[in-house]
């Protein structure tokens, strides 16, 4: 501390980069423990703030009351990352008081404003802008942060804009500079990267990060926004689980009958694996296991352009060929009368679009048989047919099962195709034919998100949009690991 | 034929290890008859070879249903469809107000979900290790991947629409497009990072071993290598984004609008619809009347797909050639 801590800065870069070059290089300005207090001290102050404003927004019932994801929400949200990936190594005000060497440049005190000016932006960048956040027009003060981190970003030693502004550029970079002068001189300069490789090693890696965090930030919102909103339907006045078992699903005069699209779930969903499960795995089969590599070439082409054809077309598909052109003619010779809209037409929609779905996956799982398994089977004299079913099916039927799984997931969540197709309007009654219109959960959210502007303000229906949604994710979200589990449990490892 | 015949005595070990040097007569023909006689088999193969059948006539009965559906509207007054703005007279109802909107969500799809998700693929590639929180983001991913397009919609709505107002303006083609490119993030993800586990690991390590860092080596060496299969999955992901109309739905696409005298701007942040959203409006109309627009809506959506399709081929196999394999 007596010494002035720029220059013992320069003296410990110099000396490192000579032992062990600059990777070995850290900053030395402020001291740790200083860094470590004026950091706790900080966190505090701004948990503290957050929390009496979000108190204050609770009791005072503003438009943002509901603790749902609101403006100030996603503001603390953004701002607690960057806080948190800059504060940490950088000053902070408490911190500068603390040692107030922080603001020497270069050996000599910064004047006594730059310091003033500075904290005084700092905060309030930092707990003034937040709470102006309030007021609701969000997107400036958005811009501005974005703006402010990557100025950060680009400033030596990630120090915020605002130290710069108040001149005091600190000893740090100043050091850097010096020590590369002197590494330059007294280095064997070839053996050690420079400053700027690695700087922008330590970036890309930073932002890679970020990246990666982005998935977790899309489920941490998806759930959150979901089951708070799907929590508001079940604890509302007007809410009684009475209104879960009702004559049918119409969500605009409160009834809720949830049996009512779970039937109509069911029969998409088992339809659908009608038609895409022995297709799917004859197709599947015979790719792997009987066709030659030009027959490949064709039939693989084919069968990916039914997996890019988009799910609206089938949806229209099935009311344009499906029902009016099969199931009524074949529907006559048993008696049953079919409509445009029907279940079933609706299911061999979703049936179609799940036949590419299984037959890749359970394909890929064929084809990771070794080939010594089918080999040691002809060996011991078996036909093609009986080693194709009881070698190769066997041993691939991990991820056989897990494409089976894959495509119900699918066909519970395929929306619009049941939108288009299944008939189901603004509700429906009860219905247990698949030869009638039906109403699926998924058709039931399009239709609720249809009329999105018209039901916001109609009591809990537009909640019960989201009470579905978290019922569709957590059923695909079982499926999912419950197929994962499969893999797993039954993979053999060759 | 005569000197690839199993069974002929006058070749013993020309070709390798020959059949006839057993005692039990094996010969081709023996083959052959062994494999006709085998009914099983040959039901067996039929029933594969049914299915292969099935899955080209849905295939062919999709294509040729649209088409031929679409042919008063397509063959009539093709550039007034392309060209026309919804509207409810079907005598002038057209598409371009979705060709526009589907080719902006393209456009921020392509800004947004392509940069993080291939960072993110090369992030848990690359630099993660075993840790919890890289198993986690893994773990995220590919749950991700398996939730319904719809659930994305309600999350467009309650983080775009309302939550971010201020700058996508609502139901707006900025909100849409926000939305699918949470939808293909996954997909961009799982795919760029398939691409990028296929790069050798000796690649990396000449690289290290001539005294590049960690992301010099990635830029150099792993993302060229890869970038075929990357971008084969970003181009896949952008035809998912392309079709998809249920999060659309949910976020309130418009079926009809106009803009009035709006700026570009503006009209970003105002009402849209998308292609997708064109043919389920037209597909729930009147089917006597609409049923020709959907049709021939599902034949643009189509071709715009196919042809994003086509660009993904022809990229895949231009940066491999250049790439040299």
């Amino acid at each position: 501390m007596g010494e002035p801590v720029a220059r013992a800065a320069v003296r410990m870069t110099a000396t490192a980069s000579l032992a062990g070059g600059l990777r070995r290089w850290k900053p030395t300005t402020p001291s740790l423990r200083a860094r470590a207090v004026a950091t706790a001290v900080e966190a505090i102050l701004y948990l503290a703030i957050t929390i009496v404003v979000a108190i204050v927004e609770f009791y005072a019932a503003g438009p943002f009351s509901d603790f749902a994801i609101s403006n100030w929400w996603i503001g603390f949200v953004v701002m607690a990352i960057w806080q948190g990936w800059h504060w940490a190594g950088a000053q902070t005000p408490v911190g500068s008081y603390v040692d107030h060497y922080i603001a020497e440049t270069n050996g000599a005190p910064a004047c006594f404003w730059c310091v003033a000016v500075r904290q005084l932006t700092r905060f309030g960048f930092l707990y003034a802008l937040p709470v102006l956040a309030l007021s609701g027009n969000v997107s400036v003060i958005l811009a501005f942060w974005i703006a402010a981190g990557i100025a950060t970003y680009l400033t030596p030693g990630h120090r915020a804009p605002w130290d710069l502004f108040a001149g005091t550029q600190l000893t740090e970079s100043l050091a850097i500079e010096r020590s590369e002068a002197l590494a330059e001189i007294t280095a064997p300069a070839d053996f050690r990267l420079s400053r700027q490789r690695v700087a922008e090693n330590r970036r890309a890696r930073r932002i890679m990060l970020i990246a990666g965090m982005s998935s977790v930030l899309v489920s941490v919102l998806i759930v959150w926004n979901i089951f708070s909103e799907a929590w508001q339907f079940v604890a509302a006045d007007e809410f009684e689980w009475g209104l879960l078992t009702d004559i049918g699903w119409f969500p605009r005069r409160n009834k809720f009958d949830l049996a009512t699209l779970f039937v109509g779930t069911l029969w998409i969903t088992g339809i659908a694996i009608l038609v895409a499960g022995p297709v799917g795995l004859g197709v599947a089969i015979y790719l792997s296991e009987y066709a030659k590599t030009n027959v490949r070439t064709i039939v693989k082409p084919v069968i990916e352009t039914l997996a890019s054809i988009p799910s609206v077309v089938l949806g229209f598909f099935a009311i344009a060929f499906i029902s009016p052109d099969i199931l009524k003619p074949v529907g006559s010779v048993f008696g049953i009368d079919f409509g445009i809209f029907s279940l079933l037409s609706a299911g061999i929609g979703v049936g179609i679009l799940s036949v590419p779905i299984v037959a890749s996956i359970a394909e890929d799982a064929m084809r990771a048989v070794p080939q010594e398994l089918r080999e040691a089977s002809y060996g011991l004299g078996a036909r093609k047919a009986t080693t194709a079913l009881r070698v190769v099916f066997p041993a691939a039927l991990s991820g056989i099962s897990a494409a089976l799984i894959v495509a119900i997931s699918r066909a519970i969540g395929e929306t619009m195709v049941v939108f288009i197709a299944a008939g189901g309007s603004g509700g429906a009654i009860f219905e247990a034919n698949p030869s009638e219109p039906g109403q699926t959960i998924t058709a039931a959210m399009a239709s609720l998100g249809a009329g999105t502007d018209s039901v916001a303000g109609s009591g809990i229906a537009f909640q019960s949009l989201y009470f579905l949604g978290a019922l569709l994710f957590v059923i695909t979200l079982l499926l999912n690991v419950f197929s994962d589990a499969i893999v797993r449990r039954f993979r053999q490892v060759y | 034929m005569t000197t690839t015949t199993p069974g002929s005595p006058e070749t013993p070990g020309s070709s390798g290890p020959s059949l006839s040097t057993g005692r039990v007569p094996l010969s081709f023909d023996s083959l052959k008859r062994r494999r006709s006689q085998d009914s099983f088999g040959q039901v067996f193969q039929g029933l594969l070879v049914l299915s292969v059948a099935i899955a080209f006539a849905m295939v062919l009965a999709v294509i040729i249903t649209v088409v031929y559906d679409s042919a008063d509207v397509l063959f009539s007054r093709f550039w007034e469809f392309l060209n026309n703005r919804s509207s409810s007279d079907p005598a002038k109802a057209g598409v371009a107000q979705g060709i526009r909107g589907s080719l902006i969500i393209a456009a921020i799809v392509s800004l947004v979900a392509f940069p993080i998700g291939i960072g993110a693929a090369i992030y848990l590639e690359e630099y993660a290790s075993d840790t919890p929180m890289t198993r986690l983001i893994e773990v995220t991913v590919r749950n991700l991947a398996g939730v319904p397009s719809i659930v994305y919609g309600l999350l467009g709505l309650a983080v775009f629409v309302q939550g971010l107002r201020g700058i996508t303006g609502g139901s707006s083609v900025i909100s849409a497009g926000l939305t699918l490119s949470i939808l293909v993030l996954p997909i961009v993800i799982i795919a760029s990072g398939e691409a990028i586990r296929a790069v050798p690991g000796s690649l990396r390590e000449g690289a290290y071993g001539l005294g590049a860092t960690q992301w010099e080596v990635i830029r150099t060496q792993v993302l060229p290598a890869a970038l075929p299969g990357i971008l084969t999955g970003a181009v896949l992901s952008m035809a998912r984004a392309l079709g998809e109309a249920a999060p659309l739905l949910v976020i309130g696409a418009a079926a009809f609008y106009s803009t009035g005298f709006q700026g570009q701007l503006e009209q970003m942040q105002g009402a849209f619809t998308a292609l997708p959203m064109n043919v389920a409006t037209f597909a729930k109309l009147p089917a006597d009347v609409w049923s020709s627009h959907a049709a021939a809506a599902s034949v643009t959506v189509m071709v715009l797909v196919f042809f994003v399709n086509i660009v993904a081929i022809v990229v895949r196999a231009r940066v491999s050639k250049k790439l040299g394999r």
